[in-house]
């Protein structure tokens, strides 16, 4: 046996002399535009015929680019690029053989519409008016790009009946499938009314062109250019990718924001495997937005206006429901957030309840919610929502204060809260996660920070964004200390060093609204997943040497 | 990164104007609108501040009183939870009002610092004193 295996060995190191050292590439070219001349950072993306996978590479220095051995399958190829104020003049398709590196050559030419090029960041940057009119634009991304926007020609008072109109849509809405909110909110008409004006400053409303000079990023360089992106087409546009995470065998979960079902998706081969759950509230919206594993491995969706949880065991492919019990349960009851990662500490799973402001705590057992006002002490003018949430080994629960600037604790045995103020006001933290070292890293939405508390110290650190108006979603913190965060807004993965604040913006092939992201710490280097939430696919980055 | 820095904090003047603001609007309005998002703030985030107590404002000191920067300050009520904030550079706390339905009175203000122990809370604001925006507390550590 011994023998043989050297035998073995000897052949295998003679029948690919090199190949360790210099892999050779499926697919490889430059990318030049004839008025720059060779162009660095140009996304080139590749689908074949037929399948729903799209692989993407980045052209570096000289516009130089290699697709990695083992991610193109033979087949004939659709091209495509990314590079703002640029289009693909050719080719548009290429043949890729086995065993034959495939060598093309892509020309650019200028685009005509760099306006339909442009990420909701570029738009922010773009318009003009104060931090404070802009502000009240970040809800409208929730649904639909802020291109949408600047392309009316509204006025005004045109804008007042769409923007009510817009306050009666469910946040679980995309424009693949718009629900109504199922109980009326209010219409603030004094403050609409300034968000009109504004509005109708920012798009066509008084000409063909738009009053501002378009601003736009920079293309990726350097360290932003070495990345391998995976996008997997989901087979509906009314599958809306909200929160996206691994399991321990190789497969992808996703809870789907506006339709009953949860989503499993095979990256290996691309198979896809729905699994539906019932309507609770015939007539009112569908959808789940938080989807979280507890300590068996279980996952757990919280269902929204469908009001209440539910929990899949991945074994035997089964659901568990748990409706809001009808004293807690109306129109507006919303469940958007949870933790059971520690619930069976002691029996409860942690939710919220979003019109109410509150926490809601789960009594499996009994199935019965607890409501938990975190904010008894607080002033009630003010806007609180308990959202991003983690809990720790005792299952004392930690969440984000979304509507205004705090991360809150409540001890799960005596149900008291204790507020933290971030130190930056209206912060408006939103998601969040906790390290194996029990510190809480957590998205800073409104204030284009990322940020941290030590529940061992109670202390806070905070670091900027690089890219002003990104409004992070989410961030996780890898393995190696890497802290990454999503956003609806920049089409942008951002992947910051916490050690030196040092980070580095990774470009998406196409718009990308992200909401939860995570980052599978068992590959090597890890690897980074995340939705589409607008977009019905999932998109894996995974970082070249 | 930076560490904990105060936070916003309305003078008397700008509480009083926000205050009669909202009085204002909420008579209009008949009610205070409520958040609409998964969400966010409706058209803007008005900061509202209708039904608030007085906000809570001190110094961390040491018994030489220098001022101490980064102490944990504490502002709690018994058993019902609390507000955890950290001095400033200043050694300021800043903490905005509890709803007025909580007694003043029964607010606690307590102060750590590795290294120091807590040797008294003086209230600067008389506890019977009725309607005002701050309520003022020095907190004194000791070395040791």
């Amino acid at each position: 046996m011994r023998t043989f295996w050297l035998v073995a060995g000897s052949v295998l190191l003679f029948a690919s002399p090199g190949a360790a050292q210099s892999p050779t590439p499926t697919l490889a070219g430059q990318v030049s535009a004839a008025d720059a001349g060779a162009l660095e950072g140009v996304l080139v993306s590749a689908q074949r015929d037929g399948s729903p996978i799209t692989v993407t590479v980045v052209s570096g220095v000289n516009g130089a680019f290699a697709f990695p051995p083992g991610k193109l399958a033979a087949g004939h190829y659709a091209l495509r690029i990314r590079a703002t104020g640029y289009e693909l003049d050719g080719p548009q398709s290429v043949d890729v053989a086995d065993g034959r590196p495939a060598q093309v050559d892509l020309k650019l030419h200028k685009t005509s519409d760099l306006a339909a090029q442009l990420t909701n960041t570029e738009w922010f940057m773009s318009f003009p008016g104060t931090a404070e009119q802009k502000r009240a634009l970040i809800e409208c991304m929730s649904c639909h790009t802020l291109e949408r926007i600047a392309r009316s020609k509204h006025d005004a008072d045109a804008f007042m009946p769409v923007l009510k109109r817009m306050t009666g849509y469910a946040n679980n809405t995309i424009q693949a499938k718009v629900q109504r909110r199922p109980a009326d909110v209010d219409f603030p008409e004094d403050r609409a009314r300034k968000v009109a004006e504004y509005l109708s400053t920012i798009n066509l409303s008084k000409g063909d062109t738009w009053p501002y000079k378009l601003q736009t990023l920079p293309r990726p360089s350097g360290a932003a250019t070495h990345v391998v992106i995976t996008e997997y087409d989901l087979p509906r546009k009314t599958i809306a990718p909200h929160d996206v995470r691994t399991d321990a065998n190789g497969f992808v979960w996703y809870s789907n924001f506006v339709e009953n079902e949860l989503g499993r998706l095979d990256p290996r081969t691309g198979a896809h495997k729905e699994f539906a759950y019932p309507v609770l509230k015939p007539g009112f919206p569908t959808g789940s937005l938080a989807l979280e594993p507890d300590g068996a491995g279980n996952l757990w969706l919280a269902m929204m206006f469908q009001a209440g949880l539910a929990k899949f065991d991945v074994k035997t492919e089964t659901f568990q429901l748990f409706p809001v019990q009808k004293e807690l349960n109306n129109d507006s009851t919303q469940e958007s957030l949870l933790t059971p990662s520690h619930w069976q500490v002691d029996g409860k799973v942690w939710t919220n309840d979003v019109r109410k402001q509150s926490v809601l705590r789960l009594d499996v057992a009994s199935g019965k919610y607890e409501l938990i006002n975190p904010f008894t002490l607080t002033g009630r003018g003010k806007q609180h929502s308990p959202y991003g949430m983690v809990s720790d080994t005792a299952n004392n629960l930690y969440f984000m204060d979304f509507g205004d600037e705090n991360v809150g604790r409540v001890d799960a045995k005596t149900g008291a809260p204790t507020i933290y103020p971030t130190p930056t006001p209206r912060s408006r933290p939103r998601r969040t996660m906790m390290d194996a070292q029990g510190r809480v890293w957590f998205a800073e939405f409104a204030a284009d920070k990322v940020g941290m508390f030590d529940p061992k110290v109670e202390k806070f650190s905070e670091w900027d964004v690089p890219t002003p108006h990104t409004y992070p979603y989410d961030v996780f913190l890898d393995r190696t200390g890497q802290l990454w965060s999503g956003n609806m807004s920049s089409d942008r993965v951002l992947r910051l060093d916490p050690a030196n604040g040092k980070s580095v913006e990774y470009l998406l092939p196409r718009p990308t609204n992200i909401r939860r992201i995570f980052v599978d710490d068992s590959t090597d280097p890890v690897t980074f997943w995340a939705g589409n939430n607008h977009g019905a696919e999932i998109i894996k980055l995974e970082l070249l040497p | 990164m930076k560490f904990l820095t105060a936070k916003k904090f309305p003078t008397p003047k700008e509480y009083l104007r926000a205050c009669l603001a909202v009085a204002a609007a909420a008579a209009l309005a008949g009610a205070v609108s409520a958040p609409v998002w998964a969400g966010g703030s409706s058209f803007g985030d008005d900061d509202e501040e209708a039904d608030e107590g007085p906000a809570y404002f001190g110094f961390v000191r040491d018994t030489s009183g220098n001022s101490i920067p980064d102490a944990k300050v504490t502002v709690g009520i018994k058993n019902r939870g609390g507000v955890v904030t950290r001095s400033d550079a200043l050694g300021t706390y800043r903490v905005p009002g509890f709803g007025k339905d909580v007694d003043t009175k029964e607010v606690d203000v307590s102060c750590e610092k590795e290294g120091y122990k807590q040797l008294k809370t003086f209230r600067r604001t008389p506890a019977n004193a009725a309607n005002v925006p701050i309520v003022e507390t020095e907190c004194t550590l000791q070395k040791g």
